[in-house]
């Protein structure tokens, strides 16, 4: 048990890292890769918590289709002076500052609201494990398509709406138009 | 459960809050936008804590909608960007201080 404890503060680590480097390299595409490196570390993550679907979600979904995607756009647009210029605004403590008080805010909530109402600690175990284990596909399949069908239809046109946006604001007009 | 829920949540906002900064403080709209997903990616981070501490798969599900909906995001943002960039070169947000063109 140890050996996993460790992993996850090894990916909880590297993942704050990443995330920092990311949000502070000049050049756009050293940003894209320490996204990437988040994301997997992120997808460790939740495999350690038991979503082992979710982290296959996760690689594939957003380190191999949405980044590629973001780095797409930043090959197309071209920027050649990116470097140069600096990457912060001028207003760059502000925001600091912002980024810094939420932080301190939500580990507040965190630690002296939430702990001792017993969330640090692993509930009773109530249930006799019948069937998959908790995360397996099968049970994530059939919540689904059973209570969830509803919002899971919704997010389809969702993602149809944005297909069709994305369509529409990214071609290029016809004259006259 | 390996690690307390509070520690995953922790990390979860530690991770929103270098999110925040980054949104806040780049000037390249596309860094900001994936600002936003690292912001996403903490939440989804604490749902699922949350779920794999009351064993409820929910927090799961949750998760899932959420990066349905950063996909969707990411496709209508990007597209505003490629739009925005065949009116005036460039990315960055200092440049957009039109309301036409």
């Amino acid at each position: 048990m140890t050996l996993l404890t460790g992993a996850f503060y090894y990916m909880a680590g590297a993942s704050v890292v990443s995330a920092l480097l990311a949000v502070t390299r000049r050049n756009p595409v050293h940003s894209m890769l320490w996204v990437l490196a988040l994301f997997l570390h992120v997808a460790g993550i939740f495999l350690l918590l038991g979503a082992e679907f979710l982290a296959a979600v996760q690689v594939l979904v957003y380190a191999g289709a949405i980044l590629i995607f973001y780095l797409f756009v930043l090959m197309l647009l071209d920027l050649p002076d990116e470097t140069a210029r600096p990457p912060f605004g001028a207003h760059w403590p502000l925001a600091a500052v912002v980024g810094l008080s939420f932080v301190a805010l939500a580990w507040l909530a965190d630690v002296e609201m939430l702990a001792p109402a017993g969330i640090g600690v692993a509930p009773a175990a109530t249930s006799v494990e019948t069937g998959p284990p908790q995360g397996s596909l099968s049970k994530i399949g059939l919540e689904l398509f059973g209570p969830f069908a509803l919002p899971f239809e919704i997010v389809s046109l969702v993602l149809l709406a944005a297909i069709v946006g994305a369509i529409v604001l990214a071609r290029k007009r016809a004259a006259g138009a | 459960m390996i690690v307390p829920a509070s520690t995953v949540l922790g990390l979860s906002a530690v991770l929103f809050g270098i999110g925040v900064f980054g949104f806040l403080a780049r000037r390249n709209i596309i860094l900001m936008l994936v600002s936003v997903e690292v912001m996403l990616n903490a939440v989804n981070l604490s749902l699922v804590g949350l779920g794999s501490h009351f064993d409820d798969l929910r927090g799961q599900i949750l998760a899932l909608f959420v990066i349905a909906v950063a996909a969707a995001e990411a496709g209508v943002g990007l597209g505003l960007v490629i739009a925005l960039n065949r009116n005036k070169p460039g990315a960055s947000v200092a440049d957009l201080t039109q309301l036409k063109w």
